[in-house]
């Protein structure tokens, strides 16, 4: 945006209105430049809290699997849990697994649950790397549309300038042809 | 009467007293009534008591009976700004804030018969506030009020309706006083001040001799938190990085505090007045920071000077005189100082352009000639007696003033 000036032509209201207007336009749909600086000063492990996860996600989820993974071994599906009876009843069941296995065979379901088991905790782990590269890619993100909003304000700084210059020389050559004209500053200018 | 009075006292009202004392000896017999006192800090006396002659004025200075305790002043303010009391307590504040002199009081009380009218600057302080209720039938009082809240005090409304009429100095000051203390009868004009203004302008010979080559925005003031420097560092050098630009910022004046080492800001300190209007000429433009100025005399000099100004937008007369001057723009944010002090910069038919509508509004409103008029004129009305009234008209038939 530039702003057309004619001579004897200007306002200060419009320009100030103007310049909101730019300033609301560059800000739709970004954060503020205090929001982009104070992301960018935290480190990463801040950003991640601010999103439910911490650096410690993995190492609490291997030590407390149980509470949200399985564990599955070939033994898993003869274990009972009541106890003394439970140890009778585990005994029992070894004594007629041959017997079992004349009427199906448990070992693929056994292999695929375990299977399972381990796909759930590197799944866990994918989705945490996963959350930290979008986490990154995010704040780089926000860091290239910025750098894009500074190189597009030079960019329209350098038209202006160049705009600006061009006029100047029309401008000086306009007052030169008038006697008396304007210098274009004040040296010339004699007190009131 | 002023606080404090002294050839090198600059800025502030002191300045603005002594430019109106030495233009209206012109027209009438004046005497300027102070204290001892050189720094608004402590009060602490400096000047000798007694008679002196400075610049073909008579001045009459008075002791400071103590100086201004910090602390003491610093609980009486969290008292009357912070906390529940009553005008006696807002009375202290007055006497703790200084400069403490009652002698000078008591000899307005004296000699109120001595002189025809008394002229008070500054509302806010101890000399101003008692000696104009002691011949607030004689009185005119330049307030110089700032958006700082203590006109808000009990004590002062009653204040603004006392004096026979109000020398403003902007629409805004104005506007606030008779808010505050519904003094629409008491008679005002919006008068300001004119500057000293220079013979010639030297910009070239100011950059050579300061090494500033490259474009420059000034300041010219004291260098102090209060003056919103801290956030005038910040942004600018902000803008220097984000932009590129490559403009440097200038400062004129005292530094209370610490400037920061920047390659783009450089402190020039304290220079002759010649020097300033120098400064002002080959600079860019002039930005003025503040947010708390009843009158800003350097902007209207950068407007002499036909140089665009940026102010803080927060300040309201600033604000109000760039807008009616249509002679800059203004910013109450960092993304608007950017974007302003960016078209400014890059845009110098704009600059121009604004730079002399600057010009326009002080030849409209702030030669000595209009001053010096505008004051006559309210004097008379003050007076409302022949006597001064015939001054307004003739300066064959000089009057006192004080």
């Amino acid at each position: 945006m530039t702003f057309e000036i004619k001579s004897g032509d200007v306002d200060v209201d419009a320009i100030m209105r103007m310049i909101r207007k730019r300033i609301e336009e560059k800000k739709q749909g970004l954060y503020t430049d205090e929001e982009i600086r104070e992301i960018a000063e935290h480190r990463l492990d801040a950003v991640l809290d601010a999103h439910e996860f911490n650096s410690d996600f993995i190492a609490d989820f291997r030590a407390q699997q149980g509470r949200w993974n399985y564990h599955f071994g070939p033994e898993t599906i003869y274990r009972s849990s009541r106890g003394g009876v439970g140890g009778i009843l585990e005994t029992v069941r070894r004594i007629l697994r041959p017997v079992q296995k004349l009427f199906w065979n448990p070992n693929p379901m056994i292999a695929a649950l375990s299977r399972q088991s381990d796909l759930n905790t590197y799944y866990v782990h994918l989705l945490h790397n996963l959350a930290v590269e979008i986490t990154k890619l995010n704040l780089e993100v926000q860091d290239l549309k910025n750098r894009n909003l500074q190189l597009q304000g030079r960019l329209e700084f350098q038209a202006r300038r160049e705009k600006t210059l061009e006029e100047m020389v029309v401008y000086r050559d306009d007052a030169a042809a008038k006697p008396g004209g304007a210098g274009g500053g004040a040296g010339g200018n004699e007190p009131a | 009467m002023v606080q404090r009075y002294g050839l090198d006292i600059a800025g502030g009202a002191e300045y603005h007293c002594r430019l109106v004392a030495e233009h209206m000896a012109r027209h009438a017999q004046v005497e300027v009534l102070t204290t001892c006192a050189a720094d608004y800090l402590t009060w602490a006396n400096h000047y000798p008591e007694g008679r002196e002659v400075l610049n073909g004025i008579p001045v009459h200075r008075f002791k400071v009976k103590r100086p201004r305790d910090p602390e003491a002043f610093a609980d009486w303010t969290d008292r009357v700004f912070r906390a529940s009391h009553d005008p006696a307590d807002e009375l202290r504040w007055l006497e703790e804030q200084g400069p403490f002199s009652p002698r000078l009081v008591r000899h307005v009380e004296r000699h109120r018969d001595d002189h025809d009218l008394f002229v008070f600057f500054s509302y806010r302080y101890y000399p101003a506030y008692h000696g104009l209720a002691a011949v607030r039938d004689k009185a005119l009082l330049v307030p110089t009020c700032e958006e700082d809240g203590v006109y808000r005090l009990s004590i002062f409304p009653p204040l603004f309706r006392m004096p026979r009429a109000i020398v403003y100095n902007s629409v805004e000051e104005k506007a606030l006083i008779e808010t505050v203390s519904n003094n629409q009868d008491v008679p005002g004009d919006v008068v300001g001040v004119g500057s000293a203004l220079p013979d010639a302008l030297d910009a070239e010979g100011f950059r050579r001799r300061s090494g500033l080559t490259g474009p420059y925005v000034l300041y010219v003031g004291r260098i102090d938190e209060n003056k919103g420097c801290p956030q005038l560092f910040d942004f600018f050098r902000r803008y220097r990085a984000e932009t590129g630009s490559r403009l440097t910022l200038a400062l004129i004046g005292k530094a209370v505090i610490e400037i920061p080492a920047d390659a783009g800001i450089v402190h020039l300190g304290f220079l002759s007045d010649e020097e300033k209007w120098n400064a002002l000429a080959a600079s860019e433009l002039l930005v003025m920071p503040s947010r708390l100025e009843s009158l800003s005399m350097v902007t209207l000099e950068a407007w002499w000077a036909e140089r665009p100004v940026l102010v803080n937008g927060k300040c309201e007369v600033l604000r109000g005189q760039t807008r009616r001057a249509n002679a800059g723009l203004y910013y109450t944010s960092y993304e608007e100082f950017r974007e302003a002090l960016a078209l400014l910069e890059s845009d110098g038919v704009l600059r121009v352009h604004l730079g002399r509508n600057g010009r326009l509004y002080f030849d409209s409103h702030y030669t000595w000639d209009i001053v010096e008029k505008k004051y006559l004129a309210l004097i008379a009305q003050a007076s409302s007696g022949a006597r001064v009234g015939e001054l307004a008209r003739s300066q064959a038939d000089p009057a006192s003033v004080s």
